[in-house]
């Protein structure tokens, strides 16, 4: 046995060693500071390999050591162990589950109970003998875990990496897993791209077949992902080959991007629509910069060239453009007009070939000639070339699982007067925004892991790419002269939020990134809720010029967000606003958003984390668990009969019994000359079950279930009764909206109420004079129907896609596929002509109250506002459904079908037991 | 699929510990019953692992006693339409005692629901969601001696949210 060292005992020794070697070296004032003593069992990462010499750990570059976790005032629960993202914090059970072969669905991996964020690992672990750790374990550790510390130098790591994989390679046995592993880490985790390749580059130096060995993995990986039409991994894996240029002979990647571009170009003449077209530049774009700031020296005018044929296709504004803009319309008040992703990037190309391609924020990773090896004779420049791997584009195209539409770049920082992220014409932006985006959807499977990447992502940048962590923005402006004010945590922040407000829908559920930053919040507050307050206030004073849709979704992350921390807001700052007509966007946000946080919580909480003056936007009716039943006072007509209804369906009474009160209703109504006599005997019914079920969803839900029958007989008779079902459940929930929608979408799924039933009550019965269009809740609820049908539209679709269908089948879901387009198209009609008649004025209800009290040229204005806004939303959504399932979508997608046949599915990221049923779509 | 393929971060979509120990020992009861040589043992997937391949269900713990279907509701349909759901209760008082089943249309949102929500906040409270093989009637009673949950017998901490102090605790004090 080795010498009986207990290795994760921050007493021992060593560390203690180790430690006085780290706080020796380290010059900055906060760190001389510490007191080593209580510092200890904080060790960051407490060092597995200690055959690694101390001396390596002293070259720290003094950017790295701003990271705020050295500070002494740090929280302890702020604190996180910075490998805990990996799998791999032990040693020794990684090595078992190699040997077993192991790591196959639900593992026997017992990291699970003391994962993350807890201090006490390394302490509490059974304390047990150390036997070496073998190479492949330790080569698996090292590669997943380069660059994440900023206590080593990244390129040190490599040539290690180089240098045991060389070894290792000699040896043989089981490469693959680490072959594997390369590929993986660069579609994993795109930040460690050029460190991966950095890798790569010092394994050419001294075992050129292996590197080869590593281009062989990684280009059957490029091809599966082209003839897949995967194409994140296709940018990926071309960014890494990328930064491999000096590796190839002639032009290396150059004619790979050439023949994507003719592609690109052939897609684009096809149709107007084209998106992947775009896509495939959009992957040229992203790679050429790579390319140049890699080490292979004399490709700039190779690039120039292609960028001048680039730029036809990326200056071209798309045809769906305008409906995926963030600030539509044409105030000069927008913060920021609408930029494609891939034109911005084009000019910024543009720009830095003529900076004489600076691109300062890629990190430089490989000297060629590293002085201390060990055959000094060695000459660098003439290290080993490869023929580049042999690609085929198919043909044609597979675009790919997913509906792609154009990219909108949006910044919540970007061009302000203190420049906290990068220009929008510096290349920069793009760059990071880039590998934020893909990081952040990548990683979905762990948000931890994202939220730790957004925070250390100044460690896989150039040094001084950024300000230190955790800098307040009023310090800022005492920065000296061209350093850089780039804060990391806006960074991060800005690309969480552009894929909330991206357009149509992000990749993931909203709800991901919105825990995406509450986890982010929850690592690093001191850096990222003063940003986080920065992007609050900046989307808030922009509130009536952004996209409806968009709007919402803020306020349902802004609720959902204060949910995780106390409900603490500065609420005083919106005092003014609270003070506004209910009809203007941001008194409407607050509203909404109070609904909100209430519906998440309830009424008394919520009031008390609001100053006085709000307290009237939360009426006592909000506190009542059981609204009133309105036919307990006698002032309300058929106010006998309804508590007589309530009591017949308390008690189960048979159905014989209720219809005869109904009659007596019926009777009632049809005296007093009401023309439908079902609406009032409906409005009893309905309240009475809501009455019954107010204690709760399940109670109401199997109340519905019992009077089921009933329910659908009403419909069928008479469609305004309907729409009285729907019009009773908000009456009787009119405190409490929330509730409401969330009945009518079971009713919905009960077919006791239609969808155009719903649109009809919210937008007709409901609409008044357009203040329905103000209300959050009746947008929650007509997006909510939209989207079952629009729902409904796709899996029939799908459906249709699926091989091997007969004749009859194919005819079957085609008449189907038919009748549902048609009914969907009607209810985008009906939506468009009801919002438009209030953005033109022309709407009754806006006539009849036009010119009135409390109705004058202001608030008609911002009514008719809000139609054209709801117009849009809806305008976009039915362009988006036309896109996938219209007539000539699903024609291109048939036809696309029968060539598609050879391609084999591939594994998604997602190929790991528990998320393994997703491949899904892929060949649909 | 290769059979090594691990993502390069831990997945928090799969079953917690707890479950994968019930797991555990049902397989070492199965093994006990094969021939222990039958070198094709590991291929043979445990009904366990079969049945949270699909599963749309999740258990949900460490609830506040307090909180309402409603609020319930609202989070968990952040990731899909939700089928069923299903509050724990005291098995004496037919009253909420802290955790529920919720149950999702398809795996992907039980999934999604396991990555995005088990972990944050309910009612002010760190919620867990564990992946679970399906409600069955009975399943909603609290199996602790009072009727809650087992969690809730002896717990020493003052748990406002949850009654207190443990009940078998209160109970020892009360007769102190």
């Amino acid at each position: 046995m080795m010498d009986g060292v207990v290795y994760y005992d921050p007493s021992a020794a060593h560390i203690t060693n180790l430690f006085k070697s780290k706080l020796s070296i380290q010059d900055h004032d906060h760190v001389k500071h510490l007191n080593p003593g209580v510092v200890e069992p904080h060790v960051p990462k407490a060092p597995r390999n200690f055959k690694t010499p101390i001396s390596r750990r002293a070259t720290v570059r003094a950017s790295r050591l701003d990271d705020p976790l050295a500070s002494p005032s740090r929280r302890a629960g702020d604190y996180y162990p910075p490998s805990y993202a990996t799998a791999e914090k032990d040693p020794d059970t990684m090595a078992d589950d190699d040997r077993r072969g192991g790591g196959r669905g639900f593992n026997n991996n017992n990291n699970r109970k003391r994962r993350f964020r807890e201090d006490d690992d390394f302490d509490r672990r059974p304390q047990r003998r150390r036997y070496e750790e073998p190479t492949s374990a330790k080569l698996r550790r090292q590669l997943l875990t380069i660059a994440e510390s900023p206590m080593k130098q990244p390129q040190d790591e490599a040539q290690e990496i180089a240098r045991l994989f060389a070894e290792y390679y000699e040896e043989g046995d089981d490469k693959a897993s680490f072959l594997d592993l390369m590929v993986q880490i660069l579609t994993e985790q795109p930040f460690k791209i050029p460190f991966a390749a950095a890798v790569v580059l010092y394994t050419n130096e001294s075992k050129p077949e292996a590197a080869a060995e590593i281009f062989t993995q990684v280009a059957s990986k490029l091809q599966s992902s082209l003839d897949s039409g995967n194409w994140r991994d296709v940018k990926l894996i071309l960014r890494f080959f990328g930064c491999l240029q000096v590796l190839f002979e002639g032009d290396g990647v150059f004619p790979l991007l050439d023949e994507l571009f003719d592609r690109a170009v052939d897609l684009q003449v096809a149709s107007q629509e084209d998106t992947v077209g775009l896509e495939l530049v959009k992957i040229i774009l992203f790679t050429i910069p790579y390319i140049i700031a890699s080490p292979a020296v004399g490709f700039g005018q190779r690039a120039v060239e292609l960028l001048a044929k680039t730029e036809a296709v990326a200056s071209n504004e798309h045809a769906l453009a305008p409906l995926v803009e963030i600030y539509p319309g044409d105030s000069d008040d927008r913060p920021f007009g609408y930029q494609s992703i891939i034109g911005m990037l084009q000019k910024q190309l543009q720009n830095e070939s003529e900076k004489g391609w600076e691109l300062a924020c890629i990190p430089r990773l490989f000297a060629p000639k590293p002085k201390e090896e060990e055959n000094g004779d060695d000459a660098a420049p003439t290290s080993a070339k490869h023929a580049f791997p042999n690609i085929t584009v198919p043909s044609p195209i597979n675009p790919g699982p997913k509906p792609l539409f154009p990219d909108a770049y949006f910044s919540l920082y970007a061009d302000q007067d203190v420049e906290t992220v990068p220009k929008t014409t510096d290349i920069a932006s793009s760059l990071l925004r880039d590998v934020l985006v893909d990081t952040i959807n990548i990683l979905d499977f762990n948000r931890n892991a994202t939220a730790k990447f957004l925070i250390d992502m100044d460690c896989y940048w150039a040094p001084d790419t950024f300000i230190k962590r955790a800098t307040p923005f009023d310090k800022l402006k005492d920065v000296a002269g061209d350093k850089s004010t780039w804060k990391p945590e806006d960074m991060a922040v800005d690309a969480v939020f552009s894929q909330i407000f991206t357009l149509p829908t992000p990749e993931h559920k909203l709800v991901y990134y919105h825990s995406v930053i509450t986890e982010s919040c929850k690592i690093a507050p001191a850096a990222i809720a003063p940003s986080l307050g920065r992007a609050i206030r900046f989307l808030f004073r922009h509130l009536d010029l952004m996209d409806m849709e968009l709007g919402y979704r803020f306020m349902d992350w802004f609720a959902h967000h204060l949910s995780n921390f106390e409900f603490r807001w500065k609420w005083t700052e919106w005092l003014e606003d609270i003070d506004r007509s209910d009809l203007h966007p941001k008194k409407a946000f607050i509203i909404g958003a109070l609904d909100k946080e209430i519906r998440l919580s309830f009424a008394k909480r919520i009031r008390e984390t609001l100053p006085q003056p709000y307290h009237h936007l939360i009426p006592e009716g909000k506190e009542k668990d059981t609204p009133d039943f309105k036919y307990s006072s006698d002032q309300t007509p058929y106010a006998p009969e309804a508590r007589e209804l309530l009591a017949l369906i308390r008690k189960k009474a048979p159905e014989e019994q209720i219809q005869e009160v109904i009659n007596r209703i019926h009777d009632q109504a049809a005296a007093h000359d009401v023309g439908d006599v079902l609406i009032p005997s409906t409005d009893a019914y309905v309240t009475a079950i809501c009455f019954i079920g107010s204690k709760s969803l399940s109670h109401v839900l199997s109340c519905i279930e019992r009077c089921k029958e009933r329910l659908l007989d009403i419909g069928k008779a008479s469609d305004a009764a309907r729409r009285q079902v729907i019009a009773s459940v908000v009456d009787y929930w009119k405190d409490q909206p929330g509730i409401a929608v969330n009945i009518v979408d079971k009713l919905l799924n009960y077919s006791i109420v239609s969808p155009m039933n719903v649109v009809q009550w919210a937008l007709g019965d409901h609409l008044g004079a357009g203040e329905a269009l103000t209300q959050s809740w009746v947008y929650e609820m007509v997006a909510g129907t939209v989207g079952k049908v629009t729902n409904r539209m796709r899996q029939i679709a799908d459906a249709r896609l699926e091989r091997g269908l007969s004749a009859e089948q194919i005819e079957l879901i085609d008449q189907h596929l038919l009748k549902e387009r048609e009914s969907m198209r009607e209810l985008f009609r009906f939506i468009d002509d009801a919002v438009m008649g209030i953005a033109t004025g022309a709407a009754d209800g806006f006539i009849e109250r036009d010119g009135e009290k409390g109705f004058g040229e202001e608030e008609g204005k911002l009514i008719k506002a809000w139609g054209e806004r709801w117009a849009r939303v809806f305008r976009r959504k039915a362009a988006v459904e036309e896109s996938i399932v219209g007539e000539a979508a699903m024609e291109a997608k048939v036809a696309a079908l029968g060539t598609q046949m050879d391609v084999e599915p591939e594994a998604g990221p997602d190929g790991n037991g528990a998320g393994a049923a997703l491949d899904e779509d892929i060949i649909t | 699929m290769r059979p090594t393929t691990r993502n390069t971060v831990d997945r928090l979509d799969k079953p917690s510990s707890y479950a994968a120990s019930k797991n555990k020992k049902r397989r070492f009861n199965r093994d006990r019953d094969h021939d222990d040589e039958d070198p094709y043992r590991r291929e043979k997937t445990p009904d366990f692992e079969d049945k949270l391949r699909e599963a749309t269900t999740l258990y949900v713990g460490n609830l506040s006693f307090y909180t309402t279907e409603e609020q319930i509701h609202e989070l968990f349909a952040k990731c899909g339409e939700i089928k069923r759901l299903v509050m724990g209760l005291d098995r004496f008082q037919k009253t909420p005692c802290g955790f529920c089943f919720v149950e999702y249309y398809t795996h992907q949102d039980a999934l999604d629901c396991m990555k995005y929500i088990g972990g944050t906040k309910l009612d002010e409270r760190i919620i867990r969601t564990d992946l679970d093989e399906g409600f069955a009637e009975g399943r909603q009673y609290g199996r602790g001696k009072s009727g809650g949950q087992v969690r809730d017998e002896y717990r020493d901490e003052y748990d406002p949210g949850r009654g207190g102090y443990g009940r078998a605790l209160a109970e020892d004090l009360d007769r102190d």
